[in-house]
């Protein structure tokens, strides 16, 4: 009889364990899916991190700054197509020190209509300092340009 | 068993309250990553310049450095950015070689192993989230070493290495220039002393002693004579 019993409690014991863990790991799944709040503050911070990883990287690789100095508009509405998520429309404007907008308006991704009415509208500004040819007859310029980058989601 | 339920949920809520807390950090991070790329990348252009230019102007540095400086403030209003620096000056050492600088720019040519160098420190301040002392160093290095030139086969084997030794790969004809001959091939080959070198093949036969320029992808030049 006691031996039976004994028994008991260490199933119960087992039986619980066994329901904790799963009430952990329930919960740790449901925290990979679980969707982000919607609130402007964090949206607009999300797009933000994302802008900005991605100039960064393609100032990193030598990238933004060949396509400013060159007006390569078409190669770098290619390349924010390639590196931002699909669902994400961009608008991207390039400025000298004065203000002066230097790019054609090409730069650009997404309806119109979203990017213009957009409550959730992301505004990353970043700045290169200058450019330099790779090859002879050498160019070296210090000539700083403003990238103001305005991401939202489609 | 009840602890390690509320061990776990403790954890989870945790995680998700300072994630907030934690999240502008990871944007002005950013934005320091791209005030030093862009200092980088100030203190690259000033060594191409410096190395371009017929007469050196050794304030070129300084003078970029200081723009870069007020200009920072017009690309990030509000942030509160200030930006200081010093230069290099007198003798360094630089990947095993002594170097001499003046206003941080460094060049050393006309011998078999030339180098151009520039080396600038810098210290971030941002005053929007009470940021101060970011320290960082910008460094650039190029040298440009001649090992063999044969005036019987108008082959001239040369090795470009950059920052921590590192061998520059992917030159082409237009990277470089022998003086008074024009380039015909320049092919990349692997060595097992030098890692990579360049077997430059002249035109026409030249006579020692040579001269050699190179401009690496970043603009900067540096000029080697053998023997």
């Amino acid at each position: 009889m006691t031996m039976k019993n004994r028994n008991k409690g260490q199933m119960r014991v087992i039986e619980t364990l066994l329901a904790s863990f799963i009430v952990v790991l329930a919960l740790a799944f449901a925290s990979i899916f679980a969707t982000t709040p919607a609130s402007q503050q964090y949206e607009a911070t999300e797009l933000e991190k994302i802008g900005y990883n991605v100039l960064h990287d393609l100032d990193d690789q030598g990238l933004l700054p060949r396509f400013v100095y060159n007006a390569e508009w078409s190669n770098l509405r290619s390349a924010l197509r390639v590196t931002l998520p699909s669902d994400v429309y961009f608008n991207l404007t390039v400025y000298n020190l004065n203000s002066v907008r230097l790019d054609d308006g090409s730069v650009l991704y997404g309806e119109p209509l979203t990017l213009a009415t957009s409550k959730h509208i992301a505004s990353i500004t970043y700045g290169l300092a200058g450019y330099a040819t790779q090859i002879y007859p050498p160019r070296a310029v210090y000539e700083p340009r403003i990238v103001v980058l305005q991401l939202t989601r489609g | 068993m009840i602890a390690i339920m509320i061990v776990s949920l403790g954890a989870l809520l945790h995680v998700a309250v300072t994630y907030y807390k934690h999240e502008p950090w990871d944007e002005y991070l950013t934005l320091m990553g791209n005030v030093e790329l862009g200092s980088c990348r100030v203190v690259w252009l000033s060594l191409a310049n410096y190395t371009n230019s017929p007469v050196p102007d050794n304030t070129i540095l300084s003078t970029n450095l200081q723009k870069w400086q007020n200009n920072l403030s017009k690309i990030y209003p509000g942030h509160g950015i200030a930006l200081n620096y010093t230069t290099a000056e007198g003798s360094r050492n630089a990947y095993g070689t002594t170097l001499s600088y003046s206003q941080g720019l460094s060049r050393t040519w006309q011998v078999p192993s030339s180098t151009s160098a520039v080396n600038a420190s810098f210290s971030l301040n941002v005053n929007s989230i009470g940021l101060t002392g970011y320290k960082f160093t910008s460094v650039a290095f190029l040298n440009l070493k001649i090992i063999s030139a044969s005036t019987s086969t108008n082959e001239i084997t040369v090795t470009v290495k950059r920052e921590n030794l590192d061998p520059v790969s992917g030159l082409k004809k237009e990277n470089f220039k022998v003086e008074g001959q024009s380039i015909t091939k320049v092919a990349q080959n692997y060595d097992s002393q030098y890692v990579i070198v360049y077997i430059i093949q002249c035109s026409g036969t030249f006579s020692l002693p040579v001269t050699v320029k190179v401009w690496d992808t970043r603009g900067i030049l540096v000029v080697a004579r053998y023997p």
